[in-house]
């Protein structure tokens, strides 16, 4: 091949420029520490890094709506504790208010501490976060969650929130609840279940109480109907001096032939009844509709009956057991709740843990796609180094080799 | 026997040929730096009796080597034109303050973190600021394809200019040329000759070429596209390159216009952009490849993301305890006239519809008007056809191109739905005609046309606007699992069919507003037994019942399916009313209630932001523009503009070197062949001056001859 003057220049020029450019990209990579510095150095890498970034940022969003979350439901979780002691402590009184051997006195003592706890569980059912919300009060946070008006003639605590819970996503596919709602927490409680009487005729009574709340709990529970309410209701008829026929109202059917005797302990369903009357007098026996009251409201009522010196020791009584079961259903409620709290803690803590793994394998993937590998980019620097040296060497010698220099 | 006088004559022209040798050489050093310049020889023979003839300058020159250099610079020329503009859209979706999908991410974060806490005005403001910098992100890049597209039509103009001018500079050489060669059959014209192929090399760089020498004039060049149409005639005519945008006028398209002088009438010839070749060929090809798909792409990114947000938002309740509204507006587009068409003042413009925004596409439609408009307001069926940039038809999974035939409503305000989620106001009532044609664009402005609609952090709809109120004197243990809303627009008047039953004050309808003349909406569900239910409205009445449901999802859909009586008739005229429903789990109890209620004070509600937050997680923007309406995530299609833009660059990195180094073997062939060696024209130097020593001798040896014949006669 013919070599001609300009094609030594062009050629020398041409390798040197190739080797500069080769030098320049591998030191901005040794530079930045990227590999990929434009999306045409590894379109496909290039997209992945983009999807790698978007799941390594949605991780630490997760993971901060996971410290969120966590926040919210230990605050939830120290006002149950707080209010479980308090009921604990009520429920204390509560027996010590139904010895027998305690005074009038005595009551109004236990009435005043009493009223100190019902204020206390009022407070802290209206829990309030670090920016001033309702956290029991559902949606509308901002109203108070519970009201007390004394003046109210019954349910002197009222619910104003809502059935509102809010969840939080803790990762793709994970959400945890992270309020509850009063109502269900509180309100939602069921008070202890009663009948009263009605159509009383000829008959009265020396004595009455349920004996045996088991039992009638599960008669209530077996046979209440909510839509009609003739079959909740039970009639009974002296037949004889002997006997006792008991009628469901509803369905017209004898349910029931008890033994009788006037005066004497009759005992149906978990009631005992001292009824007095003679053949051909009857009554009537109401399933009440169950009723809920909130553990404020059940102490409230406990402590108007201790501040209430004209109750008979058969109503007061009746209030104690109000109170009893209404402060271990209302126990049993927040225990329920303070322990799906707990569930869902573990939850929120585990599935950090995995999103951890998570972060670092996607890391790991980001890293080998577009991280530099430093060894072999500084031996590619020498490498190219030598390259522009060499060339940088030769050329001026190539150069001056001309006939011109001899003639 | 030599005669003394041939002695003298032969030095004579042994001098002149030498002389001619070493200008010839000095002419080749002299020109060692000129571009374009090839080597000279000149040639001698001797003559018959005795001496060397005139001479014959000529260039040295390999024609295969010369056209495969032309051919090797178009390549370069095409690839180098492409790359540099790629280069510029790859750098910049390289640099990660620009990058859309980290703006996404934290747009979507910042709503996370709201959620925690939706009355928090902090985190409020941070997700509007998110919003705000996504749409800056968009905006910006939007604005930079734009200015793009505009900086093309410019370098085409200019590219044009270029080579028309080299077109008619070959033209002139080529008359030239044949004028020179008419008045010297000694010596060749080389400086036209090498001005010539200058030009001609110039051209190829712009546009890929092929040359022959003509069939009729000796030294006249043909030169045409490599895809057969006439630059340069033989006989100095030629063809000039026209720009024309049709219909797009920012869109520049191609043609040759012939020169002919009169009486011969000129014709247009159309050509292929993409075939062109050259740098010409490398502007359009990186226009249509990638400029273009590429703001399409992120038009159609940008448009579903707002639309999607919006549609989201809508369906919530703001801190201000109303209906949420749009925090995106996208812009109307209007369409453009085709030149054809009979009155170019027509118009029509176009918007997405609300909520369809996964069903739009990157490409462009044709409205093609079928039929006579006739009635008041005017009717007229028209064909809506899904084209590609350049303008072909797209293809459906059967390979048919993908049309719709509507009829349309003319009529200021009257909006027509049609293919990829848009829809249509025709405002020139009757004036339309048949064969009339408009070309619409919904996506090629999107990303720059795109604002916020509000930027009161008060309007994100966090809460959704109904709640579902358990009644506390449940018995059963059934309790809410989800609330869907799907709609809440609000039009009392029920011309809108999507109208849902939510009053617009802060309530659901009762009997008055409604659409029905005996019921309310649906505001409770009572249950009758574990399976059965009923459901009423705000005045307590019994819309209808259901018995022995399966489960307890979705009760509205269940009554408005299977109800007893059926589901009040003007209810289900409407597309879809009430627009929302409730799921329960658990065992209801006979007598159970639930009761559905506006969302009044309900500003902790996080229902509606989670579920806005989770868009981000699902698929929104088509993937491709066929009848499989795939669809991927916001993020998912930023990346896969991102790789089409990076992969497009790398492509061209890879031609471009390969390209390079074509045609630095072909340079090195020409060069080889034509270029000057400084050794090889001193080595000549010192021969030619040898040559001339030993002529200008035969003179002194002559002389001494008749010197010496004069002598021995004296």
């Amino acid at each position: 091949m013919r070599i001609t003057t300009n094609l030594i220049y062009d050629q020398n020029l041409r390798s040197i420029n190739t080797s500069q450019g080769n030098l320049s990209d591998i030191q901005t990579q040794l530079a930045t520490g990227k590999k990929l510095l434009n999306p045409s150095d590894d379109p496909v890498g290039a997209s992945q890094v983009i999807r790698l970034n978007e799941e390594l940022d949605k991780i630490t969003q997760f993971n901060r709506n996971n410290d969120l979350a966590t926040n919210a439901l230990e605050l939830q979780e120290t006002a149950l504790d707080s209010i479980n002691d308090v009921a604990n402590r009520a429920r204390q009184l509560t027996i010590q208010a139904g010895n027998g051997i305690i005074g009038e006195a005595d009551r109004v003592a236990i009435g005043a501490e009493i009223e100190q706890l019902r204020n206390q569980t009022v407070d802290l059912m209206n829990s309030q976060n670090a920016s001033g919300e309702y956290i029991f009060a559902g949606y509308q946070s901002a109203t108070q969650a519970f009201e007390f008006n004394p003046t109210a003639t019954s349910n002197q605590i009222v619910f104003n929130g809502d059935d509102g819970t809010n969840t939080m996503q803790i990762s793709d596919s994970v959400s945890i609840q992270t309020t509850s709602s009063g109502k269900t927490v509180f309100e939602d409680v069921q008070a202890r279940l009663n009948f009263s009487f009605s159509n009383i005729s000829g008959v009265s009574f020396d004595d009455y109480s349920i004996k045996n709340q088991g039992t009638f709990d599960q008669f209530h529970i077996e046979n209440f109907d909510p839509v009609n309410n003739a079959n909740n209701q039970y009639q009974f008829d002296i037949i004889s001096s002997t006997q006792i026929e008991v009628t469901n109202l509803g369905t017209g059917a004898v349910v029931d032939t008890l033994s009788f005797e006037s005066g004497e302990v009759l005992t149906y369903q978990g009631i005992e009844m001292r009824p007095v009357g003679n053949p051909g007098d009857s009554f009537q026996i109401d399933l009440n509709r169950p009723e809920k009251h909130n553990l404020a409201e059940t102490l409230n009522n406990l402590y108007l009956a201790l501040n209430d010196s004209s109750l008979t020791s058969q109503e007061f009584a009746s209030v104690l057991d109000d109170t009893l079961v209404g402060i271990d259903n209302g126990l049993d409620k927040m225990a329920r709740e303070a322990s799906s709290i707990g569930a869902r803690l573990n939850i929120a803590e585990s599935v950090k843990n995995s999103l951890l793994d998570n972060e670092v394998s996607n890391e790991q993937a980001r890293s080998a796609i577009e991280d530099v590998d430093y060894a072999a980019a500084s031996t590619e620097f020498s490498k190219q180094e030598t390259a522009l040296e060499a060339a940088f060497a030769s050329f001026p010698r190539i150069a001056n080799l001309s006939l011109f220099n001899y003639i | 026997m030599i005669r003394n006088a041939d002695l003298y004559s032969m030095a004579t022209t042994g001098l002149n040929a030498s002389n001619k040798l070493l200008a010839t050489t000095s002419n080749n050093i002299a020109n060692i730096n000129s571009e374009g310049y090839v080597r000279e020889r000149t040639e001698f023979t001797s003559r018959l009796n005795g001496g060397v003839d005139f001479g014959y300058t000529d260039r040295v020159l390999d024609v295969f080597a010369q056209n495969q250099l032309r051919r090797d610079t178009s390549a370069v020329g095409e690839q180098q034109a492409f790359y540099d503009r790629v280069e510029g859209i790859d750098n910049i979706l390289a640099s990660e303050a620009n990058s859309i999908s980290e703006s996404m991410t934290r747009f979507f974060s910042a709503i996370q973190t709201a959620t925690d806490d939706p009355t928090n005005m902090v985190s409020r403001d941070v997700v509007m600021g998110e919003a705000s910098s996504v749409l800056n992100r968009i905006n910006q890049l939007g604005d930079y394809l734009q200015d793009k597209e505009e900086e093309v039509e410019l370098q085409i103009q200019d590219s044009v200019k270029n080579a028309n001018s080299l077109i008619n500079e070959i033209a002139n050489l080529n008359e030239a040329i044949q004028v020179a060669q008419g008045n010297s059959t000694v010596d060749t014209p080389t400086k036209l000759l090498n001005q010539r192929d200058q030009a001609i090399l110039d051209l190829s760089e712009l546009v890929a070429i092929e040359v022959r020498t003509s069939s009729t004039e000796n030294t006249g060049l043909v030169v045409s596209l490599t895809t057969g149409e006439s630059l340069v005639m033989a006989d100095g005519s030629f063809n000039a390159f026209t720009v024309s945008g049709d219909p797009d006028y920012t869109n520049r398209q191609l043609s040759l216009q012939t020169t002919y002088e009169p009486p011969k009438n000129n014709t247009t010839i159309n050509v292929l952009e993409q075939e062109l070749g050259g740098a010409l060929g490398g502007i359009y090809k990186y226009r249509e490849q990638v400029l273009e798909p590429a703001q399409r792409d992120l038009g159609k990114l940008a448009t579903s993301l707002a639309d999607t947000m919006n549609t989201q938002n809508k369906q919530g309740m703001d801190l201000d305890l109303q209906l949420g509204s749009d925090l995106f507006s996208i812009a109307d587009f209007s369409a453009i006239n085709y030149p054809s068409n009979s009155d170019l003042t027509l118009g029509i413009s176009g918007r997405i519809i609300d909520g369809a925004g996964s069903l739009v596409t990157s490409n462009d439609y044709k409205v093609t008007v079928l039929t006579t408009p006739s009635g008041a307001p005017a009717t007229f069926d028209v064909e809506v056809a899904s084209v590609t940039t350049d303008g072909l038809p797209e293809l459906d999974s059967n390979n048919d191109p993908i049309t719709e035939t509507i009829t349309v409503t003319a009529e200021k305000g009257t909006y027509n739905a049609t293919l990829g989620g848009i829809e249509l106001e025709f405002d020139d009532g009757s004036n339309y005609a048949i064969g009339d044609a408009f070309l619409i664009q919904p996506t090629r402005l999107a990303a720059s046309n795109l604002t916020m609609a509000t930027t009161r952090s008060e309007d994100l709809a966090f809460a959704k606007p109904l709640r579902i109120e358990q009644s506390i004197n449940n018995l059963g243990d059934a309790s809410l699992i989800s609330t869907t809303i799907s709609n809440s627009v609000v039009d009392l008047s029920f011309a809108n069919p999507l109208a849902s039953a939510f009053n617009g004050t802060g309530g659901l309808q009762d009997v008055s507003e409604s659409p029905s003349a005996t019921f309310g909406a649906p505001v409770a569900v009572r249950f009758t037994d574990s399976d059965a239910f009923e459901v009423l409205d705000s005045a307590g009445q019994i819309i209808t019942s259901v018995a022995g449901a399966s489960d307890l999802n979705n009760l509205l859909a269940q009554a408005k399916a299977n109800g007893n009586p059926a589901w009040p008739a003007e209810f289900s005229a409407l597309d879809d009313y009430p627009g929302y429903d409730f799921s329960l789990e658990g065992e209801p109890i006979a007598g159970d209630e639930f009761t559905l209620e506006y969302n009044t004070n309900g500003i902790n509600d996080n229902r509606n932001a989670i579920e806005m937050a989770t868009l981000q997680q699902q698929d929104f923007v088509r993937s491709g523009n066929d009848d499989q309406a795939n669809t991927t995530t916001f993020t998912e299609a930023y990346a896969s503009l991102v790789g089409q833009v990076g992969s497009a660059a790398a492509g061209a990195k890879i031609d471009l070197a390969a390209a390079t180094v074509m045609q630095e073997q072909s340079s090195n062939w020409f060069e080889s062949t034509s270029g000057v060696s400084l050794d090889e024209e001193a080595a000549n130097l010192i021969q030619f001056q040898q040559s001339y020593a030993a002529a200008a001798r035969i003179l002194t040896t002559a002389q001494e001859m008749f010197d010496t014949i004069l002598a021995a006669a004296r």
